[in-house]
C-alpha cells in the first residue's frame, strides 16, 4: 500500500521570527536573526564565536503545570509549535487520541539546560544533603523528551519515533513520519525538531574550528554560505513543526493542503562521521528523486544545508552540480539564522512552503562573493519571484547522515 | 512540630511548588488536583527536608499511598515520632 502525504499545517519558531509574516518579512527584507552569543556563565567565556541564531522575542506560552512539569525548554519549544499545527488543523479530537495519530518528533539531545543543572546537583558545591535530582529532571532532559511531551499534551496514542542525528534530527522525524503515513501505519503524523539555546553545541563545533570567528562584531554578516568570505557555521535555536495526512483523508475533512511530500531518502557515507562526502551526498539526492519518480529537471528550488562551513558548502554545491547541474535555484536559509541543529530541516521545510505558496525566493544572505568552487550552480543571490511546482530540502549531519526530501505544490 | 504548623508548610509547598491552591485537607489530590506519582516525589524531598532527615525506601514507599492532605499530615507526624523515639 502506497498512499499520498501531504502537508495540512505548520509552526515554526526561529531566530527571524514565529509567525508566517514575520518570518517572510525577514526574508524578503534580507532581515538576519544572527546575535551576539549571550553569556552562559559557563562555556561562553571560553567560545572564540561570539554569534548565536537567537530567539529574543516573547513566546505566549500557555501550558497548565500538569504539562510544563515534565518540560525543559526544548520541549516547551516543541509543544507550542505542535500546539500551533493542531489549532491550524483542527482536527476532529476523537482521531487526536484514536491511535492513528503518532508523533516523529526530536532534538539533538534533550535539554541541555536541565542537564546542567543535574550535572550541578553533583558536582556543585550542594548547600543541602537533600539535594539530588529532581523527580522530573530526567524526563525534561532525557532525548525524546520532545516527541512524549507532545503526547501527554495532546493525549496522542499512535505510533512515537524520536529521530536523534544533530542537523537531519527534524529532516528524519518529516521523513519517517512520511513513511508511516505514506505505507499506512498512520493516518497523520505531527513531525519536527526543536533545540533549545545551548553553548555546548557551540563550543564543540567551535573546538572543531567549524564556528564563524570573524563576524563577532557585526553578526547579522554570518554565515555566509557559499561565499568567498565564509568562515563556518553560526549555531541557532528553534522549532518547527509540520502536520502530514493522508491525502483521502485530508480531502475527505476539507483540510487545507499546503504541500505534498513526493520524495524523502536517507543515508550514511559509511565512513568518516565528521568530513562531507561527495559520493553519500549525490546518492541522497539521486535516491530522493528516484523514489519521487521525477527527473532532476523538475526540481525548481533546493533548499541546500548549506552551514557555512569550508568544505561542507564546496561538497553540496558539487553534488548538486552532479545530479541537478544549474537548472534549479539554490539558497541557504541558514543565512537568516545561523543553524537550529535538530530543528533546521523543519524550519527550512516550513521556509520551503511559505516561498512555494508566495512565488518568490529568498536568495542566500551574505552572499556577495561566490567562492569559485562552489559557483557551477544556481545560486540565489538576490530576491526574486519564482513559480516554484517542486523544492528539494537537503540536510546532513554529523555521523555522516543525509537526508531530502521532495515537496510538490498540490496546485500542479 | 504541630499538626498546624506541618498543615501550613504544607500548604505552602502545594501552592509554590505544585500551583495547587488550599486544596481540601480530605481531597483526592490524585482526582480532583492531578498531583500525580512524580509530584509525589518532590514532596518526599520537601518532607526530607522538614524533618531534616532522609527518608528510607520503604518509608518513601508507604507515601505512595497517600492520596489526601490529612494523609500526608498524618505520614509526617508519624515519621516524626519514629525519629524522636529513635
Amino acid at each position: 500500500m502506497e498512499r499520498r502525504v501531504v502537508i495540512t499545517a505548520c509552526a515554526a519558531i526561529t531566530p527571524i521570527g514565529n509567525t508566517r509574516a514575520e518570518i517572510c518579512r525577514h526574508l524578503l527584507n534580507g532581515i538576519s536573526g544572527v546575535k551576539p552569543l549571550r553569556d552562559d556563565g559557563l562555556l561562553s567565556q571560553y567560545i572564540q564565536s561570539g554569534v548565536f541564531g537567537t530567539v529574543d522575542y516573547p513566546i505566549a506560552y500557555d501550558f497548565k503545570r500538569q504539562y510544563s512539569k515534565t518540560m525543559g525548554p526544548v520541549a516547551y519549544y516543541a509543544c507550542q509549535v505542535a500546539k500551533e499545527v493542531l489549532d491550524q488543523a483542527g482536527l476532529d479530537p476523537a482521531f487526536i487520541g484514536s491511535g492513528r495519530l503518532g508523533v516523529a518528533f526530536g532534538s539533538t539531545h534533550g535539554s541541555p539546560t536541565v542537564q546542567r543543572e543535574i550535572y550541578k546537583t553533583f558536582f556543585g558545591g550542594s548547600q543541602t544533603k537533600f539535594s539530588s535530582i529532581g523527580a522530573v529532571d530526567y524526563l525534561k532532559s532525557m532525548v525524546h523528551t520532545t516527541a512524549v511531551n507532545i503526547t501527554k499534551m495532546f493525549g496522542i496514542t499512535g505510533r512515537v519515533i524520536s529521530s536523534s542525528t544533530a542537523c537531519t534530527t527534524s529532516s528524519q522525524s518529516i521523513g519517517f513520519g512520511y513513511e508511516a503515513v505514506k505505507y499506512g501505519m498512520q493516518d497523520a503524523m505531527i513531525c519536527g525538531g526543536a533545540d533549545e539555546y545551548d553553548t555546548t553545541t557551540v563550543a564543540v563545533f567551535d573546538n572543531l574550528l567549524a564556528c564563524s570567528t570573524r563576524f563577532n562584531a557585526t553578526p547579522h554578516l554570518t554565515p555566509r554560505p557559499f561565499d568567498v568570505q565564509r568562515d563556518g557555521l553560526v549555531v541557532g535555536e528553534g522549532a518547527g513543526a509540520v502536520l502530514l495526512e493522508e491525502y483521502e483523508f485530508a480531502r475527505k475533512r476539507g483540510a487545507v493542503i499546503l504541500g505534498e511530500i513526493i520524495g524523502f531518502a536517507c543515508n550514511n557515507n559509511g565512513g568518516d562521521l565528521v568530513l562531507p562526502n561527495i559520493d553519500g551526498i549525490t546518492q541522497t539526492l539521486k535516491l530522493a528523486l528516484g523514489e519521487a519518480k521525477i527527473h532532476s529537471d523538475d526540481v525548481d528550488l533546493i533548499s541546500a544545508h548549506a552551514t557555512a562551513t569550508k568544505m561542507g558548502d564546496v561538497i553540496e554545491a558539487q553534488a548538486i552540480a552532479r545530479v541537478y547541474g544549474d537548472k534549479p535555484s539554490v539558497t541557504g536559509l541558514k543565512s537568516y539564522m545561523g543553524h537550529t541543529m535538530g530543528s533546521c530541516g523543519a524550519i527550512e521545510t516550513i521556509l520551503s512552503l511559505y516561498m512555494m505558496a508566495e512565488g518568490w525566493i529568498a536568495p542566500t544572505l551574505n552572499l556577495n562573493e561566490i567562492d569559485k568552487r562552489c559557483a557551477m550552480i544556481r545560486h540565489a543571490t538576490e530576491l526574486r519571484e519564482a513559480d516554484i511546482r517542486i523544492a528539494a530540502i537537503q540536510n546532513f549531519a554529523f555521523g555522516g547522515v543525509n537526508t531530502c526530501l521532495l515537496l510538490k505544490r498540490t496546485d500542479v | 512540630m504541630i499538626r498546624e504548623e506541618i498543615q501550613a508548610r504544607i500548604l505552602e509547598i502545594f501552592r509554590e511548588s505544585f500551583e495547587i491552591e488550599n486544596p481540601g485537607l480530605d481531597d483526592d489530590l490524585r482526582d480532583i488536583h492531578g498531583f500525580d506519582s512524580i509530584d509525589g516525589i518532590e514532596l518526599l524531598r520537601e518532607i526530607e527536608i522538614m524533618l531534616d532527615s532522609e527518608l528510607t525506601r520503604e518509608e518513601k514507599e508507604i507515601a505512595m499511598e497517600v492520596r489526601t492532605i490529612n494523609h500526608i499530615l498524618d505520614y509526617i507526624q508519624l515519621m516524626a515520632s519514629q525519629r524522636s523515639k529513635g
